[in-house]
């Protein structure tokens, strides 16, 4: 009996039909693939993309070289030089993220005490070549200024949940 | 003994202890702030409160003394809720700044505030803040995060013997500082950052450009002295960061001085010489190793008569090093090495012991009932020594000196004989006479003519007088008497007046390594021939090296405008040689001046190698910090230049091969790390009476602190001190008033034909009639013999 | 050491002085610091200047913190100039509790100054000061050598108008 229905089935391609009426149902089902790059996802305000140092709103960079972000990454992309500053306050001397070894993992952020380090929605950033991936103090402080808006939302919407 | 019981387990203790020593010799952790072992208890933080039994409240464990049958808690709910307490008091004004506080990562409070703070403050008050004080170029203060243990207090008052710092003000308003603005000067001061449990105290040098965790701990022996104080140079990527100390209770204790903690910073200078260089046809040129190498030693194979080659060698550099020098030169077929760089008086060396140590441990000095210190500025040359006679002095001993300069000591004084350097050997003969009218022994042949005309006060016979009643005592040579002229005829008295008084002799020697040079043989009198044993050679000595222009000239690590006795007479020598080899860490215009090729060999925290101490302790170390430019260790550029004269038994593969080869020349086994000390004691032999009445005026020249070697010298906070403030002709106002000179007047010194510009700062520390100018800093570099006489004219 | 200038500490000082030191056994001079400070500021018209002090410590053989540390630590050791009559207006529990904060509010509007100044004149110094151990007459104030006590704003403005 078994055998005589197996028979049938794959004389009248059931199976295919089957298959096709999948097909047939997502073809006039409304569609929810993206047209990137005219198209694109939502993003959530945790998205982690690239990295970006901020400033206060007087122009003076956050980042008091800690170095907590360096000691916690995982995959050790960060390197930090610090100094005293003429003005006797601490500060990097360079600060560099190898984007090329980072994971976005976001714990830089997480650890960072001043909110100096933060990982940005941007995530279409490209090089050309391998130091272009090698993001220094300057990189990152123009990421930061150029996006600060939409940094400073999106840490707003989070705060309650810190 | 009692036997007490912590947390359930018993625990012997010795009567009188407190609770928190017995606790930390059982390996029981109570925190605490205030206490520290090696000061005196003031109870002050409470963070150490614990449960006693029977008691009606929690009692502090560093100021409650064990008794027997004592039942402690440290980890009851009630100890607990104690600490807690303490911790929530001590954190309410605190700041929380932990990001930018190089204490952060090795921070008690920082640590005990996990295992018993809160995370929320019940403190809604305003806090206190505190203004900074700046209090000199070393130390960075930050007194808002204090939390008042006093540690840096104490160890002012107790150790340093300086009280600088204090705590003015009370209550909430209590405050660490110096109440007027003035810099902390202590040569010492350094080990209150070490102290301080919290970010207060921080180092100024090398501030914020380095987080604890990201240093490398490494073990090494502080080199700018003869004491060998252990410290641990902590490195970030192969540059040293900082140097804090290493408990070593038979040495230096908790501490090392100012010099030995921040002389690193002269391994950064620009002078660092990172390639070999040649000078061809009076252009320096930079060269590959084996050519410079190749140069070096085929000029030197030219110099046909060998007793034309003169080697001098800084005190300050590696036994290995020391070793292969004289073997190098010993191959050659040339004696005339040496290191002793500013002894001018090398009558008796063959009378010389084995090393010039101390004839006992560093530790031991504390113990000492009496001493007498000759011509010897202590306190800062030899900071940790100076710290062992102030405890022994602290314990009752009676610490006499005879100086040249009435130099600050920072505990009582006995007796002090402050003279002119021409008037010390009749000094010590007057300490001689009393010294043989006291002894029950004959006088030793000539002696008694020798003292007869002098007269004898009750000053010298008291002064002897505590020297023989003491069980243990000593009779020092410091470095200045070493330097003087007579220097001879003062060691063989001052022989006698140890052995009279049954004291020990001892020296406090130059550099940080001349119980090496000693061992390993870098005497241009003495070599060893077989196991322990020793033959006299005959070469020249330093003194006559240059006195004698020689054709050629080995410099191994010495700047000879700074480290010599007498630097133009050694640079118009250098200037007159057909050939000379500078060894050397640093390039300057005078040492290219004097050279006809610059080897750059790595300094001691670059290199492995073996320090002997003035205990005759022998240190081995490891190379901390990554070598400058193609410099190499030392003991490697004389190993290749052996193989290059093809002088046999240079297969050495690393320096211990080198260190265990002397060990086993010296019958020592290679484990062994320290050497027998014999005494030091002389035969007889009568000086020549030598009767100094000049009118002249003297100089007396001292190694200053801070110019001891060339790294020090280049260590831009220790410059900026107080103490490296010596480039000044230093007179007593009677002779300012002769001479017609005015403090703050510019003058030029000048003796014989040589002359510098000075300043004059007058001083009446200083004795009659004499100039002190300290020698090794730049006015002294054009000027002659440390003790000869001098003129001062007005400009 | 030799800058310290010992003279500053009058000849009628001295004997004061001399008579604490001879209290306590020689080699604890340093136990009459109190005593000694208290005669200099007098001496000096009721404060303490930093030499003053240096003084003092040289006159006893201490180090020169140490004698900050006690005249910093101790209320009746004023560091800055003060008027002719020092009103302590004790603020401690006792007193407080007896109402020694309108006390201090009638002191200051009366003599248009707040705690810690000096009136214009010269004539008075207000200053807060810890339990003076007379908490039975609370609230009080201290002028001079003389305990004011069980006070109101009425007292305050008679004595006033004694020392005027």
């Amino acid at each position: 009996m078994k055998q005589l229905t197996q028979f049938f089935n794959s004389l009248f391609l059931a199976e295919l039909f089957k298959g096709l009426s999948v097909t047939g149902r997502y073809l006039f089902k409304k569609k929810i693939t993206v047209q990137y790059p005219e198209e694109k996802t939502p993003q959530s305000y945790r998205f982690r993309g690239l990295h970006a140092q901020r400033r206060y709103a007087n122009g003076e960079e956050r980042c008091i070289a800690c170095k907590l972000c360096e000691a916690i990454c995982p995959a050790l992309a960060i390197s930090i030089e610090s100094e005293e500053r003429e003005d006797g306050s601490r500060r990097t001397k360079s600060y560099d993220i190898d984007l090329t070894k980072c994971i976005f993992c976001g714990f830089c952020e997480e650890s960072c005490p001043v909110d100096a380090i933060v990982e940005t929605r941007i995530f279409e950033y490209h090089g050309e070549e391998k130091s272009d991936l090698y993001m220094t103090k300057e990189k990152l402080l123009a990421v930061g200024d150029k996006y600060e808006e939409q940094i400073a939302a999106d840490r707003a919407e989070d705060a309650s949940y810190r | 003994m009692v036997t007490i019981e912590i947390n359930g387990q018993q625990v012997e203790a010795e009567q009188g202890q407190m609770l928190i020593e017995a606790a930390d010799k059982a390996g029981i952790a109570i925190p605490r702030f205030c206490y520290h072992k090696n000061l005196s208890i003031s109870a002050s933080c409470r963070m150490c409160l614990v449960e006693v039994e029977k008691a009606p409240k929690p009692m502090p464990a560093c100021a409650t003394p064990v008794a027997d049958g004592m039942v402690v808690n440290t980890k009851s709910t009630y100890a607990l809720a104690a600490q807690k307490s303490v911790m929530e008091f001590l954190l309410i004004n605190h700041p929380l700044d932990c990001p930018v506080c190089d204490q952060g990562g090795e921070c008690d409070l920082q640590e005990f505030s996990i295992g018993y703070g809160s995370d929320k403050s019940q403190y809604a008050e305003i806090k206190r803040v505190v203004k900074d004080k700046d209090i000199g170029p070393l130390i960075a203060t930050e007194l808002t995060r204090c939390i008042h243990c006093t540690r840096c207090v104490r160890f002012g008052q107790e150790i340093a013997g300086m009280r600088e710092l204090g705590a003015t003000g009370r209550g909430d308003w209590m405050e660490i500082g110096t109440y007027i603005e003035k810099s902390i000067d202590s040569e010492l001061s350094g080990n209150i950052i070490d102290l301080c449990p919290v970010g207060a105290l921080t180092s100024k040098v090398s501030r914020f450009t380095y987080r604890v965790w990201e240093l490398a701990n490494n073990d090494s022996i502080s080199a700018h002295d003869c004491i060998g104080s252990n410290c641990n140079a902590q490195t970030k990527n192969g540059e040293i960061k900082r140097v804090i100390s290493r408990q070593n209770d038979s040495i230096n204790d908790a501490w090392i001085s100012d010099r030995d903690r921040y002389s690193f910073e002269g391994l950064q200078s620009d002078d660092r010489l990172t390639k070999p260089m040649i000078k061809k046809d009076g252009a320096w040129t930079e060269a590959s190793w084996d050519d410079a190498l190749q140069f070096a030693v085929n000029s030197l194979k030219d110099i046909k008569d060998k007793s034309q080659i003169g080697t001098v060698c800084s005190p300050s550099v590696t036994t290995e090093e020391m070793y292969l020098l004289q073997k190098v030169m010993r191959g050659i077929g040339s004696n005339n090495i040496d290191h002793r760089l500013r002894q001018s008086d090398f009558r008796g060396q063959d009378q010389d012991p084995l090393f010039p140590g101390l004839g006992m441990s560093v530790a031991d000095v504390a113990a000492q009932q009496a001493a007498i210190l000759i011509g010897s500025n202590v306190r800062k040359e030899q900071p940790i020594m100076g710290h062992q006679l102030r405890q022994a002095s602290l314990k009752g001993a009676k610490i006499s000196f005879v100086n040249p300069v009435s130099f600050d000591a920072n505990f009582n004084v006995a007796h002090e004989f402050t003279i002119a350097p021409s008037q010390m050997f009749k000094e010590l003969k007057v300490l001689a006479k009393v010294a043989l009218e006291n002894s029950s022994a004959g006088a030793p042949e000539g002696l008694a003519a020798l003292v007869s005309s002098v007269k004898v006060t009750d000053e010298h016979k008291q002064c002897i007088a505590e020297l023989s009643d003491a069980d243990n005592s000593m009779v020092i040579l410091g470095t200045i008497v070493q330097a003087m002229p007579n220097y001879s005829a003062m060691r063989i008295l001052a022989s006698y007046i140890a052995d009279a008084s049954n004291s020990t002799l001892s020296y406090l020697t130059p550099g940080a390594n001349t119980s090496g040079a000693y061992l390993s043989g870098l005497l241009p009198n003495r070599t060893q021939v077989a196991q322990g044993e020793f033959a006299n050679t005959d070469g020249l000595d330093t003194q006559a090296m240059f006195a004698q222009k020689l054709k050629a000239y080995i410099l191994y690590g010495i700047e000879v405008e700074r480290d010599l006795d007498n630097p133009v007479q050694a640079s118009q020598a250098l200037d007159n040689a057909d050939f000379v080899v500078s060894l050397s860490a640093f390039v300057t215009d005078a040492i290219k001046a004097g050279s006809d090729v610059i080897l750059p060999i790595s300094t001691i925290t670059e290199s492995s190698g073996t320090l002997i101490n003035v205990a005759g302790i022998w240190q081995s170390f490891n190379a901390v910090s990554k070598a400058k430019g193609l410099s190499k260790p030392g003991w490697k550029v004389l190993r290749v230049m052996g193989n290059l004269f093809n002088i046999d038994g240079f297969d050495y593969q690393s320096s211990e091969d080198v260190i265990n080869e002397l060990k086993s020349a010296l019958a020592l086994e290679n484990s062994q790390s320290e050497t027998s000390r014999a005494t030091n004691q002389l035969v007889w032999d009568c000086p020549e009476n030598i009767s100094a009445q000049t009118t002249d005026i003297q100089r007396i020249a001292e190694l200053s602190i801070y110019n001891v070697d060339a790294v020090t010298r280049r260590a831009t906070a220790l410059q900026k001190t107080q103490d490296a403030q010596v480039d000044v002709a230093k007179i007593n106002s009677a002779l300012a008033k002769k001479l017609k000179l005015e403090d703050a007047q510019a003058v030029t010194a000048k003796q014989a034909d040589n002359t510098a510009q000075v300043t004059i700062s007058i001083d009446n520390k200083i004795t009659d009639n004499c100039v002190y100018l300290s020698a090794g800093n730049v006015a002294a570099s054009s000027l002659g013999g440390g003790f000869d006489t001098i003129e001062l004219i007005p400009a | 050491m030799s800058e310290i200038n010992k003279d500053l500490i009058n000849a009628a000082s001295r004997v004061d002085i001399d008579q604490w030191v001879a209290k306590y056994p020689a080699d604890q001079k340093q136990s009459a610091v109190m005593a000694a400070l208290r005669i200099v500021q007098d001496q000096n018209g009721g404060w303490l200047t930093t030499e003053l002090m240096d003084a003092v410590a040289s006159y006893l053989d201490m180090d020169k913190i140490h004698v900050y540390e006690v005249a910093t630590f101790y209320s009746m050791y004023e560091h800055k100039p003060v008027g002719k009559h020092k009103i302590c207006v004790c603020t401690n529990i006792s007193c407080m509790v007896c109402g020694s904060g309108e006390i201090v509010d009638h002191l200051e509007d009366k003599l248009d100054v707040k705690m810690g100044g000096t009136t214009e004149d010269n004539r008075f110094t207000l200053k807060e000061v810890e339990c003076l151990g007379a908490c039975s007459g609370a609230p009080m104030i201290q002028i001079g050598e003389h305990y004011y006590e069980n006070l109101d704003a009425e007292k305050i403005d008679k004595i006033l108008e004694e020392l005027k």
